[in-house]
C-alpha cells in the first residue's frame, strides 16, 4: 500500500462531497425505493443516497449499455443515407459495490473482443466509477467470495471503504485523482489510516467465505461433469421464463436489434435493446425451428455462460456473486442452491463409482 | 404513395380505445397525415360505402347481428386490425360466458328477453381473419403507432410472446409480489411497457395470456405467496374468459 | 443524452444495389448484388453477409456465388420472415445494406487434392453453391466431386438450370432425390441418405460438406461415418438466428461457440459433443 494513493474523507463532510461531486457532472448513486429495493438514480445531495444497500434492481450496466440504444439513423428512399452514432452521457457512478464493478469488468472484456463494439467502448470513457466497499455481506443471496469479487480489484477510479468515522479512499486512476483535487475536501491518509484499512480487510476475510461447498478452481470441472445433470431439469421445471434473472444480471449483454421508421416512412433508426436467452423466441429462426425450446436448456445455458464458457475465453467467471438473479426469481431458483446441488450430485456420482 | 383509407368500427365495447387516439395530443396529427380517415363514428359523421384499405375494429362479437356486420366489414377491408382487449381477446365482455346465456338475458332484459338474441362473446379473430392485434385495455398508444407503421410498410407486427415481467423489470419497478399484492404480469403478454405497474397499479392480464406459460411452476409460486389458484383464475377470467372458445 | 458520430461502427453497412432478380421457385428468389463504393465482397465459400433493409431489419444470408466472381455476388432468399418477405418485394435497382462477409466458411485450401462429397438438402444448396462453383472454377485442384441433392418436391428444386448443367458435366457426379414425386418425375424418391451408399469415393481422402434442414444432419452423418469418412472431414454449416454477426448478441450461440464467428461451418469432430448443435 502506497500512502500517496490513499486519502481520507470525514463522514461529516460526506454530504458536502456529494454536492460538490454532483456539480462536476451528472451523479448517480443507490437510492432506496422501499420494500428492500434499491435503484441507481440521479442524485444531487448526500441524503438521497442509500449507503447501506443491497444490490439495486438493475445493475450499473444500464449506464454502459442503455436498454434502448440507437446504432444507426437513416433516410429511406432512392438516396438513402446512413449514419452511425453513439449516444452517451457524462456521468459519475457513486457507491458501486465490488460485485457491480466486477460486472463492468466482464462487459469490458466481452465487448472489446474483436469485432469490437465501438458503441460500448466509446460510451464507457464518459463514465467515472466510484466504488463503495462492502465490509460485510449484503444478504444471504450474495456469493461474491466464491467468484472472487468480494475485495476491490481494479475497475474503478476511486474506492471508498467505510472506517467508522471516515472513509478511506483509494485513488486508482488519474481521473479519480482529479475528483480528489477538484472537490478539495479530502485529507491526506496517514499510516494509521492504512493500518485501519488492513484491519478492516483482515476482518473481512473472516466474514467472507465460500458460499457454496466447492473451491473456486474446481468450478469449471464441476460444470464439465454436469452438463447432463438432472439438476437442470428441476431448474427448468420451475422456471417461468420471465427473463428477470438475465435482465438484472450485471454480466448479461445479449441484445436484439430492431428498426423503427417515423410515420412519414422517410426517416428511421436502428436500435438495440436488451434481450434474454431465457425468453422462448430468443433462439428461434424465421422458419420456426427453436434451437433452445426447452426451459431447462435455456437455464442451463445461462449457468454455463456464467461459470464455464467465459473461463476459456476470458479466464474468469461471468458471475459476480451479486445475488440479483436469486433475489428477483419468483420461482425461487437460487444460484447458490443450484451450484450446491450440482456439487452434491457430483459427489454422489464419485462415491457410487467407488462403492 | 396514396394514403391508405382507414375506418374505425365499434362492436361491444366502451369505445375507450378509440378515445385513446383522440387523446394522443399532437401525435394524432402525424397519424392523420399518414392515413385518410373515411369512417369513424366517434369523431365524424361521414360514411364510406366502398372498400377500406384498413378497418380498425374495437369491441367483441356478442350476437348474430355483430357476426353479420363484422363479416361484411372483413369482405370490404384489405387489412383488418383488432383493436383493444374486447376485440383481441374478448375482454371484459367475455364475463358473460361465465353464465348460461338464457339466465344472463333474463337478468339484463327481464320478461322480454326472448326478443334479444345473444351468443357467447367472441374475440374478433374467433369470427373473421385478423391481420394485426393491438392488445390492451385501453390500447397502449406507442404500440398502436408501431402497428400502424407496420401496416404502412406492409410488414407483420409480432406481439411479444414473453411476460410483462420482462418490461416491468427493465422499468425497475418493485415487484408487486414483494409488496404483497397479486399481479398477472408473470402470465400476461408484454408490449405495454408495463404501463399499469409503472403507475402503481397491478397487471390485470388485459393483453392476453402467454402462449406457453409454465403452469405448474406458476401454481408453485402462488402457493409460495399463499395465493389460492381460484383467485388468479378469477382475475384472469376478467379479461380472458374467451380463450376457452376454440 | 448526447450523440456523437461514430467513425467506426460494427453495425454500419456498405451501400449495395440489386442488379438482377431471378425467381427460382414459388418461395425463393436469387438476388445479384453489387457493392457501390467497394470492389469485391472478397468472401470465402460458406461465409454469410448481414443484409439490411432499412426500416425493416437486418438478417444473415449466406453468399451463394463463387468467390472467383468479384464484380458481384448472389444471395438466394426464401420468403419466410419479415425481412425476407419484404426483400422479395424489392426490384432491380433497389438499394440494400451489406455488412460482411462474416464467419468461417469451407476451408477450401485444406480441401484441395481431396475428393468431395457435397450433400445439400433444400435451401442448403444455396451456401453450397458457393463451394460447388468455386470448386468447378478451380476444378483441377480437386479429386472426384459428388453432389447429392434432396428436396421436398420437384417444383422446389433450386438452381434447376445449373443442376442440369452440372448433371451433364463429366468431371462431376450428380444425383438427386425428392421426398414426394410429381407425375412427370422420373428420378429417385426417398430421403437423401439413400443416395450415400452408392457413392464411389475413397473415404480416407474424402471431405463431405453438408448443409440442410436441422433434421437432416444426424441421419446423414451416421451414414457418412458408416462409409468410413473421418469425423474431422465431415463439414457442416448451421443456420441460426443472428442479430449482430460480431459474436455479441448471443442468439447464434451453440454452447461456447458463436455460429457467426466460430462458424457457420464446423467440422463434425468440433461439435459432435455439443448437445445444442444438431
Amino acid at each position: 500500500m502506497e500512502e500517496n494513493q490513499y486519502v481520507v474523507l470525514k463522514k461529516e463532510l460526506f454530504n458536502d462531497f456529494i454536492t460538490r461531486l454532483a456539480g462536476i457532472k451528472k451523479l448517480v448513486a443507490p437510492v432506496s425505493k422501499g420494500f428492500k429495493n434499491f435503484a441507481y438514480e440521479e442524485v444531487s445531495s448526500g441524503e438521497q443516497i442509500a449507503l447501506k444497500y443491497i444490490p439495486t434492481i438493475l445493475p450499473a450496466k444500464k449506464y454502459f449499455m442503455p436498454q434502448n440504444e440507437t446504432l444507426l439513423e437513416f433516410n429511406t428512399g432512392k438516396k438513402s443515407n446512413v449514419e452511425a452514432f453513439v449516444e452517451y452521457e457524462p456521468v459519475t457512478l457513486f457507491g458501486l459495490h465490488t460485485c457491480d464493478i466486477a460486472g463492468i469488468q466482464c462487459l469490458n472484456m466481452a465487448l472489446s473482443e474483436r469485432p469490437k463494439d465501438y458503441n460500448y467502448l466509446s460510451r464507457k470513457n464518459f463514465i467515472t466509477i466510484i466504488g463503495l466497499e462492502c465490509n460485510e455481506y449484503c444478504d444471504e443471496f450474495a456469493s461474491c467470495h466464491l467468484v472472487n469479487a468480494d475485495f476491490p480489484s481494479g475497475g474503478y477510479d476511486l474506492m471508498f471503504t467505510d472506517a467508522g468515522e471516515y472513509f478511506i479512499v483509494h485513488i486508482n486512476t488519474e481521473s479519480g485523482e482529479e475528483i480528489v483535487t477538484n472537490t478539495e475536501i479530502f485529507n491526506k491518509a496517514e499510516t494509521f489510516h492504512l493500518n485501519e484499512l488492513i484491519k478492516i480487510r483482515e476482518n473481512k476475510r473472516k466474514i467472507f467465505s465460500n458460499e457454496v461447498p466447492i473451491e473456486r478452481r474446481h468450478i469449471p470441472e464441476l460444470f464439465d461433469r454436469s452438463f447432463r445433470s438432472n439438476v437442470w431439469k428441476e431448474v427448468g421445471e420451475r422456471c417461468l421464463s420471465c427473463g428477470n434473472c438475465t435482465n438484472v444480471c450485471p454480466t448479461c449483454y445479449c441484445f436484439d436489434i430492431r428498426d423503427e421508421l417515423d410515420l412519414d416512412m422517410k426517416h428511421g433508426r436502428r436500435y438495440r435493446v436488451w434481450d434474454s436467452c431465457q425468453l422462448e423466441p430468443f433462439a428461434k429462426v424465421a422458419g420456426g425451428f427453436n434451437f433452445r425450446k426447452e426451459r431447462f436448456v435455456r437455464q442451463r445455458h445461462r449457468y454455463y455462460r456464467k461459470f464455464r464458457y467465459p473461463v476459456d475465453k476470458f479466464s474468469r467467471f461471468f458471475c459476480t456473486g451479486c445475488g440479483r438473479c436469486t433475489r428477483t426469481c419468483m420461482a425461487n431458483i437460487s444460484l447458490k442452491e443450484t451450484l450446491s446441488q450440482l456439487v452434491r450430485e457430483s459427489e454422489d456420482r464419485v462415491w457410487k463409482r467407488w462403492l | 404513395m396514396k394514403k391508405p383509407k382507414i375506418a374505425f368500427f365499434d362492436f361491444a365495447c366502451c369505445e375507450g380505445c378509440q378515445l385513446q387516439v383522440a387523446n394522443m395530443g399532437e401525435g394524432v396529427l402525424d397519424v392523420l397525415a399518414a392515413f385518410d380517415v373515411v369512417e369513424w363514428r366517434e369523431v365524424m359523421s361521414e360514411k364510406w360505402d366502398k372498400k377500406y384499405d384498413v378497418a380498425i375494429i374495437e369491441g367483441s362479437i356478442t350476437d348474430n347481428h355483430a357476426v353479420e356486420r363484422i363479416t361484411k366489414i372483413r369482405k370490404k377491408a384489405n387489412i383488418l386490425i383488432a383493436y383493444g382487449s374486447c376485440a383481441t381477446i374478448g375482454g371484459v365482455n367475455g364475463m358473460k360466458n361465465n353464465f348460461e346465456l338464457d339466465d344472463i338475458r333474463k337478468y339484463v332484459y327481464g320478461e322480454s328477453y326472448k326478443f334479444f338474441p345473444t351468443e357467447l362473446t367472441k374475440a374478433v379473430h374467433q369470427v373473421v381473419k385478423v391481420d394485426y392485434f393491438v392488445n390492451g385495455c385501453p390500447v397502449y398508444i406507442p404500440e398502436f403507432v408501431a402497428i400502424l407503421k407496420a401496416v404502412l410498410q406492409g410488414i407483420p407486427y409480432y406481439v411479444p410472446d414473453y411476460a410483462v415481467c420482462v418490461e416491468c423489470k427493465l422499468n425497475e419497478n418493485i415487484c408487486m409480489y414483494d409488496k404483497g399484492v397479486t399481479c398477472l404480469g408473470p402470465v400476461t403478454r408484454a408490449g405495454c411497457n408495463s404501463w399499469c405497474i409503472n403507475n402503481g397499479n397491478i397487471c390485470y392480464g388485459c393483453r392476453g395470456m402467454l402462449s406457453n406459460p409454465n403452469e405448474k411452476s406458476a401454481r408453485d409460486v402462488l402457493a409460495k405467496y399463499n395465493i389460492p389458484i381460484e383467485l388468479i383464475i378469477n382475475k384472469m377470467n376478467m379479461y380472458n374468459k374467451c380463450r376457452e372458445i376454440i | 443524452m448526447e450523440k456523437m458520430a461514430l467513425k467506426y461502427s460494427s453495425y454500419k453497412s456498405e451501400k449495395a444495389e440489386i442488379v438482377d432478380i431471378k425467381k427460382l421457385t414459388e418461395n425463393e428468389k436469387l438476388f445479384r448484388v453489387v457493392l457501390k463504393n467497394k470492389g469485391s465482397l472478397d468472401h470465402e465459400p460458406g461465409q454469410f453477409v448481414m443484409v439490411s433493409l432499412y426500416g425493416i431489419g437486418e438478417i444473415p444470408i449466406s453468399v451463394c456465388s463463387s468467390p472467383m466472381i468479384s464484380d458481384y455476388f448472389e444471395l438466394c432468399v426464401r420468403a419466410v420472415g419479415k425481412v425476407t418477405r419484404s426483400m422479395h418485394k424489392l426490384k432491380k435497382g433497389d438499394e440494400i445494406g451489406i455488412r460482411g462477409p462474416y464467419g468461417k466458411g469451407f476451408p477450401v485450401r485444406i480441401l484441395e487434392g481431396n475428393d468431395l462429397l457435397i450433400i445439400a438438402g433444400g435451401l442448403g444448396l444455396a451456401p453450397l453453391r458457393s463451394l460447388i462453383t468455386y470448386v468447378l472454377d478451380n476444378r483441377r485442384d480437386f479429386g472426384k466431386v459428388h453432389l447429392l441433392f434432396g428436396c421436398k418436391e420437384p417444383k422446389d428444386m433450386l438452381f434447376s438450370d445449373e443442376l442440369e448443367q452440372w448433371n451433364k458435366r463429366t468431371d462431376m457426379h450428380y444425383s438427386c432425390t425428392v421426398d414426394r414425386a410429381s407425375p412427370d418425375w422420373a428420378g429417385n424418391v426417398g430421403v437423401i441418405t439413400t443416395l450415400i451408399p452408392g457413392v464411389d469415393i475413397e473415404p480416407s481422402k474424402t471431405f463431405a460438406a453438408i448443409v440442410g434442414p436441422p433434421v437432416m444432419y444426424n441421419f446423414v452423418i451416421k451414414e457418412l461415418i458408416a462409409k468410413g469418412i473421418p469425423e474431422q472431414n465431415i463439414l457442416l454449416s448451421f443456420e441460426r438466428n443472428m442479430k449482430c454477426g460480431n459474436g455479441k448478441c448471443g442468439r447464434c450461440q451453440i454452447q461456447n461457440l458463436y455460429c457467426c464467428q466460430d462458424g457457420p461451418v464446423f467440422n463434425y469432430e468440433q461439435i459432435k459433443n455439443l448437445s445444442e448443435a444438431i
